[in-house]
Formats: structure tokens, C-alpha cells, sequence
């Protein structure tokens, strides 16, 4: 891909007053290639696969331009099926490391069969400091009471700019679990849609994160529930430093003929700075009588009654504030359901990567 | 299978009548440089407002119409006649008004509830007011409660001129740039320092005539220490073509001071309400919204404080019945601008037989906010599969010391609920009834008894009995 692209992301599925600049994000001179080799580890019952239809059908939440991208890059997609009723209790693992200044795009895809259960656990990392474009688009189809768990963790250079991109589609009975983690990198840029297509089909995300330095990140989830009696849990978790700026978008879509359908959605923000930007946008869209949506939004500071109790037992407020910085991110880790990654990213965190909150 | 409960619609009977149209002046259809100069010379603007209505104009010609909202494509501003003035002038007395105009306002209740609970009245019947009163002993304690275009020339021209537009300016939308071109009629209400209004004033605006639009501007400055609470009603008989209606509120509420500013908005079914209300709140002073919204086709409403002066707090509490034929946008916006500033969001929204609620918001705490307390809290309630509800809050935080929350729910009627209120002896029908107008308590405990009465009436006679 030789010419730069300006991309229009992360759109809100419906518009609000446009001063607010939360309706989409502009992102210009885009250029990527399919550069790196993902390291992957697979059980021998998931095999990949060249192409796959139904995949390369699935609404993503970053939108059309990630499609776009796609396109320009004419790379060849990762693809993977597991295996009819199979429920593998190894994961897929891809790690993707980035040297200095490498700009890649890769998709990957993963075809989960009938009665199967697949975890996956997608790995962004690069050398401290350095900076470059890993951008990924993962496509998941999850058949009729297939389950699936995906982890994607974010832990790239400082200066390294991000854009994950999920969709999914969820037929009926499908469980879709995802755990985000974002520890690094400046600007990343997230988009995860899930089409709850089929009846009784859920969709279950924990998403944790820290912003500091200048870093940037802008979110768009998307829960669009179409089957009967389907559920979605959105909760994000995080804390902002420094100058950070996030924005948080998330909808529960209940399209018409979601009966019985139940949306939640919360999310829980520690601000630690006075030059902190943090947008909050939670949509609640409803064209269907018979369903509960909820969602609430917890951001500034620490509860003050919290804040004395724990003064009392001899902490100072700085040491309260870490402690709890550092509890909203391994409160998800503890979610990731798998031990060797779970362990790696904990002792992480134990080793000062959210000191500097 | 179970019968699906029916809720009916709002009873406009009394909102319906229409009077022959007996204006005595109006202007064209369509907006043009000329219209803009008819209007200005008919009503005898000073030439600053001769030149802010003509730069309002080319403003509102530069500008784009919003590209979120509902859609406004059935509005044609060609077809819109932007001033009508009534074959009569402005008069404080009830006898010096036209039959047919007084009648109508009898029918809407105003002159019996000026007599029973108001400090003052002004009744706008198209584009010009046609009545206007305030009680001695009010006026004695220095409070001015006039019409627009009497403060425009009068002793308060300084003042006004001062705060025209300058808290919602032309540029703000294309809707306020079209308000500041073609704006007529309204109220200026000067309340001084340390005076406590204790009955509240209202402005009731009536619009008879089909195809117009209706631009009134509301002016209230509300000195230190001062307390007053306005009421503002509205309505329209239905027609087969578009109505327009793209008021202006501008609300100024000075150091330790309280407003409180409450709607009752409950245009016809043929209206396009594109409104704007803001205000600006002083140190240790208090805004409080009261906002129903239940009438108009397409309704874009979304009052805003902003609260520049330490301490200053915003209260806003409104409900929104969206029944067949409407897409009702409505929320607040609040900004914090000073320290320990405080904004609290109650707000309920109904819909039903096809109609569209929208529950839209914002919240901005600014970097100097420091301490600042906000709280957001929106219900929607979905009465049948056909309707449509969408919450569509934001927030934007830009200090550490902030402590803000935000919660909302949708939902149909609790069928527990039911079976609890069953379970005491009650019926079904009741019971749901029930449920669905103490939905709307938040407002109606917030008005004034006569007020919520009539809010009540509205909602809760015509569910009961029809429900079932």
C-alpha cells in the first residue's frame, strides 16, 4: 500500500451534537503493509483455513474504512476453524511482535463450529520506546451453542499507534466472551461489534485499561442484539493519567424482534490528573418493548467514605490511589482464563508497569 | 395470547381550536432580506437590531441544518410565514382583548389562573402578545415584567441590548441564527436584588395561524440574591401543514439567585419545535428546570446551563410523552465552569403508538471545575413494539476532582410491579395505569399544584379507562 488513506472510525451508531467531536474519529495518513510473521500456537484440532465466506461478511466496530484498509493492503488473511463439537480446552495463541517502525495490518479470522469452545489470546507487544502502526482486524463467526473467549492484550511502545478491530456473529445459543487489556502504546484506536444474531446468544465484555503520557485511546462497542432473548455486558474499567485522553462509546442496540433481550452496560473511571480528557458516550438504542437496558457511569475521583477507610488503616491518598489503579486492571486480568497468560500479565503489573499511575 | 395493553393518547380537544384568522398584518411566505426588513420595520427595531436581524439572516443562509436528530425535511422555510400580528395591540386588561382570542385563553385556563396563583401573565396569540399584567405589589418591589418589544425602546433598552443574544448567539445553530432574523414577541422580566418573587409569572404562547411560525424571546435576569420561579406554556390547534416554532430563553441568574423555569409545552401534532433555552448561573445561584414535553411533531429541546460562578448548581427534572406521529429529542446540557459547581438530571420518557422519545445529553466539567458534583439519571418506558426509545447521554470530564454519575434504564412495565399492585386488590387495567402516571411524578411534584394537576389530567384521565 503505497498511498496514505484518511479514515473515518469508530462511528456511533447513532449521532449526537456534533461539538462534542464524539461522533467518529478522523484518523489521517494511514499507510500499512503485511510485514511481520504472527507467532502462533494452535491445538491440532483447530486447523486454518484459506477463505472463508461467512467470515469475510462480519460488521466490525471500527467500520467500512478498516475494511477499506483491508482492501489496499491486499494481504492474505489468517483464518482458523475449529472443529464441530470440540470443546478445546488449549488456546489459540498469536503473538504479534513489532519491531521500530513497522506499519502492519493483518486479518485474522476465526470460524468457531457448532457445539465447539475455543479460547484465543491475541498479543501486541513491541520493544519500550518504540513506535510504528500494528493495526488488526479479527472476524469471529460462533455457530449455534458454540463458546468463545477472546483475550487481546495491548502492550506496545510508547510511541506505537494501535487500531484492533473486532466483529463478531453470535448464532443462536453462542457464547462470546471478550477480555481487553491495554497497557501500552500512544494512540490506540478499538472498535468491538457483536451481532447477536441468534436466539438466547450473549456477548460478555470486560475491558481494562490505563492511559498516560499523551496517550490516547477511542473506543467503540457495539452490542447489537437482534435474536430473541439474547444478552450483552458491557463493563470498561480504567484509569487515566497525565495528559490521557479516552473516549469510551458503547451501545446496546435492541433491534425490533429482540424480545426479551437484556442489555448492561457500567463503566468505572479513576481520573489521576488535572490535564486528563475523558468522553464517555453509553447508547442505549431501543425499538423493542419487552427488554431491560441499563447502564451507569462511575468517573473522577475515589468514593470519599472509601478513601477515609482506607486512610484509617494507615495508607496515604497516594498509596490509595496506586492500589486502586493497579486493582482496576488485575481485576480483569483475573477474568483472562488462561493461567500462563493471566500469570504473565499480573506479574507484570507487579513488577512497576503501572507504577508511574 | 394475551391482549397487549393499550395507552391512550393525550386528549387535544381544548389545544384544537382553531379562530378564524383575522390578522391584521403578515408577511409573505418564505425568509428573504426583504421579509426580515418588513419585520423590523412593522415592529419599529432600533437600527442595531435592524442590522443584528440581517446578519442573523446571512448567518442562518450559511449554516447547515444539524445532521443528528430527527428529521426536518418536511419543514420548507419557503412555505413558512415568519410574522402574523394579531388585529389587535397589547393590553392589561382581559376586557380590551378580541373575543375570539380571549376565549381561547379562557379555554386554556389562563385568565382564571392568573386570578388564583400568578404574579403576572403575558398571553402571545401568533406573533405579538396581546396581554400583558403584572400584580401592583410585585411591580412595587421594582420587578419589570414586560414584553420584548416594549423593553426593546423602553428604559431597559440598555439592558436588553446587553444581553440579546448574547448568551445563545446566531451562530450557536441554524435555528437560533433564523430565531435572531425573525424573532417577535416574548417576554423581559428584570427581577432586582434581594427580591423574592413568591408566586410565579407565566407567558403563555398560542399559535393560531396555519403554515406560521412563531420566534418568541424570553429575557429573564434574575439579580443577586433573587428568587423567582416562570411559567412558560404553549400550544396550537392541529393543521395539514407545517408549523414552526424556534423560540429563544435566555435566562441570566445573577450571584446567590434562583430560577426556577418551568414548561409545559403541548404544540400540535403538526409542529416543528426547534426551541432553545440557556442560562447562565452566577456564584452560589441555582437554575431548576421543570420541563413536559408532550405536544409537536419533530421536537429538538434541549435546555442548557452553564454554571460560571462558584458553587452554582443546576437542577433539571423533565418527562417526555412521544405518541403516534412524533419524534420527540429532548435532554439538557449542562457546563461546569467553576469550582464546587453541581448539576442533578431526572428525566422520564414514554413512548408508545409509534412514537419516537429521545433522551439526549451532556455533560462538560471543565479543567477549572475543581470539586464538581454531577449526577444524570434517565428512565424510558416502551408501551408497545412499534414505538422507539434511545438514551443518548455524553459526558466529557476534563478534571481529576470530579465526582460524576451517570445511570439510565429502559423498560417495559414491571410485570411484577403489576402483580404486586394485583395482589392488593387491584386490577389489571388500574394497576398499569397506575404505573405508567407515577412514571411521570418526578414533574408533577415540581410544579405548582394547579400545574401538576393539569399535568396529571393529561396523562393519568386519559390512560385511565383506556387501558386494557
Amino acid at each position: 500500500m503505497k498511498e496514505e488513506m484518511n479514515m473515518k472510525i469508530n462511528q456511533l451508531p447513532a449521532k449526537t451534537f456534533g461539538w462534542l467531536h464524539m461522533n467518529a474519529t478522523d484518523v489521517s495518513g494511514v499507510t500499512a503493509k503485511q510485514t511481520i510473521k504472527i507467532e502462533t500456537q494452535k491445538p491440532e484440532s483447530v486447523v486454518c483455513v484459506l477463505s472463508d465466506d461467512k467470515l469475510q461478511q462480519v460488521e466490525t466496530g471500527m467500520g467500512k474504512d478498516m475494511d477499506q484498509l483491508r482492501e489496499n493492503i491486499k494481504g492474505t488473511p489468517t483464518f482458523f476453524e475449529s472443529q464441530e463439537g470440540i470443546k478445546e480446552a488449549d488456546p489459540v495463541r498469536l503473538k504479534f511482535f513489532y519491531n521500530d517502525g513497522v506499519k502492519d495490518y493483518h486479518e485474522v479470522g476465526f470460524h468457531v463450529k457448532k457445539d465447539s469452545s475455543l479460547t484465543i489470546i491475541m498479543d501486541y507487544q513491541s520493544e519500550k520506546s518504540k513506535d510504528g502502526l500494528a493495526a488488526v482486524q479479527t472476524k469471529i463467526v460462533a455457530e449455534e451453542n458454540s463458546k468463545v473467549c477472546l483475550v487481546q492484550i495491548q502492550r506496545l511502545g510508547e510511541g506505537f499507534q494501535c487500531m484492533n478491530d473486532v466483529g463478531v456473529v453470535c448464532e443462536d445459543g453462542a457464547e462470546f466472551d471478550v477480555i481487553h487489556l491495554i497497557l501500552g502504546g500512544k494512540d490506540t484506536y478499538l472498535g468491538c461489534r457483536t451481532n447477536l444474531h441468534g436466539q438466547k446468544s450473549s456477548m460478555n465484555a470486560q475491558i481494562g485499561y490505563q492511559v498516560l503520557g499523551n496517550g490516547k485511546l477511542d473506543m467503540n462497542y457495539v452490542a447489537d442484539h437482534r435474536g430473541k432473548r439474547t444478552i450483552s455486558d458491557i463493563k470498561a474499567s480504567g484509569i487515566l493519567n497525565d495528559h490521557g485522553f479516552k473516549l469510551f462509546r458503547g451501545t446496546i442496540d435492541f433491534k425490533k424482534g429482540a424480545s426479551g433481550a437484556k442489555g448492561n452496560e457500567k463503566e468505572d473511571v479513576l481520573l489521576l490528573d488535572d490535564h486528563v480528557v475523558n468522553q464517555t458516550i453509553p447508547l442505549i438504542l431501543c425499538a423493542e418493548e419487552d427488554v431491560e437496558g441499563n447502564h451507569g457511569a462511575t468517573i473522577g475521583k475515589l468514593d470519599e467514605e472509601d478513601l477515609f477507610y482506607m486512610q484509617s488503616r494507615g495508607l496515604t491518598e497516594e498509596e490509595i490511589y496506586r492500589m486502586m489503579a493497579k486493582a482496576r486492571i488485575s481485576a480483569v486480568c483475573q477474568k483472562i482464563p488462561d493461567e500462563k497468560t493471566r500469570d504473565e500479565i499480573l506479574r507484570n503489573l507487579e513488577e512497576g508497569v503501572l507504577d508511574e499511575a | 395470547m394475551k391482549e397487549k395493553t393499550y395507552v391512550e393518547d393525550i386528549d387535544r380537544s381544548i389545544y384544537d381550536m382553531k379562530n378564524d384568522e383575522k390578522d391584521a398584518y403578515k408577511v409573505k411566505e418564505g425568509l428573504t432580506p426583504e421579509i426580515v426588513e418588513q419585520i423590523s420595520k412593522e415592529k419599529h427595531d432600533p437600527t442595531w437590531m435592524q442590522l443584528f436581524r440581517l446578519q442573523s439572516l446571512q448567518i442562518y443562509n450559511e449554516m447547515e441544518v444539524p445532521d443528528w436528530g430527527p428529521s426536518i425535511e418536511g419543514l420548507n422555510m419557503d412555505q413558512i410565514v415568519t410574522y402574523v400580528r394579531p388585529n389587535t395591540h397589547m393590553s392589561a386588561k382581559w376586557s380590551d382583548v378580541p373575543k375570539d382570542i380571549k376565549d381561547t385563553f379562557e379555554k386554556l385556563g389562563i385568565p382564571k389562573a392568573e386570578r388564583k396563583s400568578l404574579a403576572g401573565v403575558g398571553a402571545q396569540y401568533d406573533s405579538e402578545l396581546v396581554y400583558h399584567n403584572v400584580r401592583q405589589e410585585v411591580a412595587e418591589q421594582g420587578v419589570v415584567y414586560t414584553d420584548m418589544e416594549s423593553a426593546l425602546t423602553g428604559p431597559y433598552e440598555d439592558m436588553v441590548k446587553k444581553h440579546f443574544m448574547k448568551l445563545v448567539t446566531p451562530r450557536d445553530h441554524k435555528f437560533a441564527a433564523l430565531h435572531g432574523a425573525v424573532w417577535s414577541g416574548g417576554s423581559f422580566v428584570y427581577v432586582p436584588p434581594g427580591v423574592s418573587v413568591t408566586i410565579p409569572l407565566q407567558s403563555y404562547f398560542r399559535l393560531n395561524a396555519p403554515g406560521a411560525g412563531q420566534f418568541e424571546h424570553t429575557l429573564i435576569i434574575v439579580d443577586e440574591g433573587a428568587y423567582l420561579h416562570f411559567i412558560e406554556g404553549c400550544s396550537a390547534p392541529k393543521y395539514n401543514v407545517a408549523n414552526l416554532h424556534a423560540g429563544c430563553v435566555e435566562l441570566y441568574v445573577g450571584k446567590n439567585a434562583t430560577l426556577r423555569y418551568s414548561t409545559i409545552e403541548n404544540w400540535s401534532k403538526n409542529m416543528y419545535n426547534l426551541n432553545t433555552k440557556r442560562a447562565k448561573v452566577e456564584e452560589g445561584g441555582t437554575i431548576q428546570w421543570v420541563s413536559g414535553s408532550f405536544g409537536s411533531h419533530v421536537s429538538y429541546l434541549y435546555p442548557m446551563s452553564v454554571l460560571n460562578g462558584v458553587g452554582a448548581k443546576s437542577e433539571f427534572t423533565g418527562i417526555t410523552f412521544a405518541g403516534k406521529g412524533q419524534n420527540l429529542d429532548t435532554g439538557t446540557k449542562v457546563v461546569h465552569n467553576a469550582p464546587k459547581t453541581s448539576s442533578y438530571v431526572n428525566t422520564k420518557s414514554i413512548s408508545k403508538d409509534g412514537g419516537i422519545s429521545t433522551f439526549r445529553s451532556s455533560v462538560v466539567v471543565n479543567n477549572k471545575a475543581k470539586e464538581t458534583k454531577s449526577s444524570v439519571s434517565c428512565e424510558s418506558l416502551m408501551l408497545d413494539d412499534i414505538s422507539r426509545s434511545d438514551t443518548i447521554p455524553a459526558m466529557d470530564i476534563r478534571t481529576k476532582d470530579a465526582d460524576v454519575g451517570h445511570e439510565a434504564k429502559i423498560g417495559k412495565i414491571s410485570d411484577d410491579a403489576v402483580f404486586y399492585l394485583m395482589s392488593r386488590g387491584i386490577s389489571e387495567d388500574d394497576a398499569r395505569a397506575m404505573i405508567v402516571s407515577g412514571f411521570a411524578d418526578n414533574v408533577s411534584k415540581e410544579l405548582p399544584l394547579e400545574y401538576a394537576v393539569e399535568m396529571n389530567n393529561l396523562i393519568h384521565l386519559e390512560m385511565k379507562g383506556s387501558i386494557g
